[in-house]
């Protein structure tokens, strides 16, 4: 038999009946590459364990206490970095409205009183028209409509309610 | 529910002193397989400490149906992966650290000079797996210190059973052309698994 099934044999690490060893048995004595192989996966099997030095478990704790610690150091510096880098963002774009109320405190207590006024006066306005319409309007749109109206609002929310309670009952990223 | 799983479970939970079972538990494996990737005991220490942190903070994560080595292997042997990469250059170094480096003894090891012989082979031998490609040598390690089987090994590396066997396959090749290079008469007289890391 020629060399190549050996290899295979040794490379695929395949199971062998007594046959086929006895016949790998006689090729090893001739074959320098089979040979070699086979002794370097004996070499491999024969192979120990390595432990680590006494106390690893002590020192994974200590490191743990350190990522913790490392943790919080990242957390609380990030925090700080974000709320400062705000309130500079924040002083920059309100400095010069700020500057300029500070300048002239009647100006912008005007500008105020006048914003003021015109919140309210619209806000009457809409309510007046929101109230005609509401006595006006029914007169015009037939029973049908409203009925048609108020159905598909209810079938909406109902649809609504359904979605929201199926996502709660699905499991959210932990497998196990 | 096994012992192991109730660990897991409390680990789960936030116990701190489950998981400091589990790694009194897995601490031989786990530095094991860094040692053989890594092939220096102070960065397999590292590796190894890394390893269950990276446990610890991504247990909830872990599938308690899946067996617990192997999902722990897979992490020590993805950090390996990654820190070889970075790395780039190959460590061939077979010193070993007496003071951090504890071989598990052989009780039934019948003569000193006999045990000698085997230690120069394993010595060659692990200067040997570091001379492989990253995944090739985490694909060697978990078949031969930890019997994996091709599928667990595919599991634990996200590759192919295909791609397994076809790895195993060119490392074994190239171990035995190595072997051939450097060994004179080695003869190594032992059964086929006999040593599992577990």
């Amino acid at each position: 038999m020629n060399h190549r099934p050996f290899e295979d044999w040794l490379l695929d690490d395949q199971p062998l009946n007594p046959t086929q060893k006895r016949e790998l048995d006689t090729h090893l004595r001739t074959c320098k590459v089979c040979s070699a192989l086979a002794e370097s996966n004996l070499a491999l099997r024969s192979a120990r364990l390595v432990v680590p030095a006494p106390g690893f478990t002590s020192r994974w704790q200590e490191r743990l206490v350190l990522a913790r610690r490392a943790q919080r150091r990242r957390t609380l510096l990030g925090t700080l970095f974000f709320s400062v880098g705000g309130l500079l963002l924040l002083a920059f774009l309100a400095g010069p409205v700020l500057v300029s109320l500070i300048g002239s405190p009647a100006e912008w207590i005007s500008a105020m009183v006048h914003a003021l006024l015109f919140i309210y006066t619209t806000t009457l306005a809409v309510a007046e028209a929101g109230s005609v319409l509401f006595r006006v309007l029914p007169g015009f749109v037939p029973p049908f409509v409203w009925l048609v109206l108020f159905s598909t609002l209810s079938g909406f929310a109902l649809l609504w309610s359904v979605s929201i309670w199926r996502l709660m009952r699905r499991p959210q990223g932990v497998t196990s | 529910m096994n012992e192991e799983q109730t660990w897991i479970l409390q680990a789960k939970n936030g116990s701190d002193e489950a998981f400091a079972y589990i790694v009194e538990t897995y601490q031989s494996p786990v530095y094991n397989l860094c040692y053989r990737m890594l092939g220096e005991p102070e960065t397999a220490e590292d590796a190894a400490q890394e390893t269950f942190l990276r446990a610890y903070q991504h247990l909830h994560r872990y599938d308690i149906k899946r067996p617990f080595a192997t999902w722990l292997l897979s992490i020590a042997a993805h950090y390996c992966i990654d820190r070889l990469r970075r790395r780039k250059l190959p460590i061939f170094s077979v010193d070993e650290d007496e003071e951090t480096t504890f071989e598990i003894p052989d009780a039934q090891a019948p003569h000193p000079e006999t045990e000698a012989v085997h230690g120069e082979q394993r010595e060659q031998i692990h200067a040997m797996v570091q001379s492989l490609e990253a995944t090739d040598r985490a694909a060697i390690v978990m078949r031969y210190w930890y019997d994996f089987s091709e599928i667990e090994i595919a599991e634990a590396l996200n590759l192919t059973v295909s791609a397994v066997k076809s790895r195993l396959h060119r490392a074994r090749k190239q171990l035995g052309k190595l072997w051939q290079e450097t060994s004179t008469t080695a003869h190594v007289e032992r059964s086929p698994y006999e040593s599992p890391a577990f």
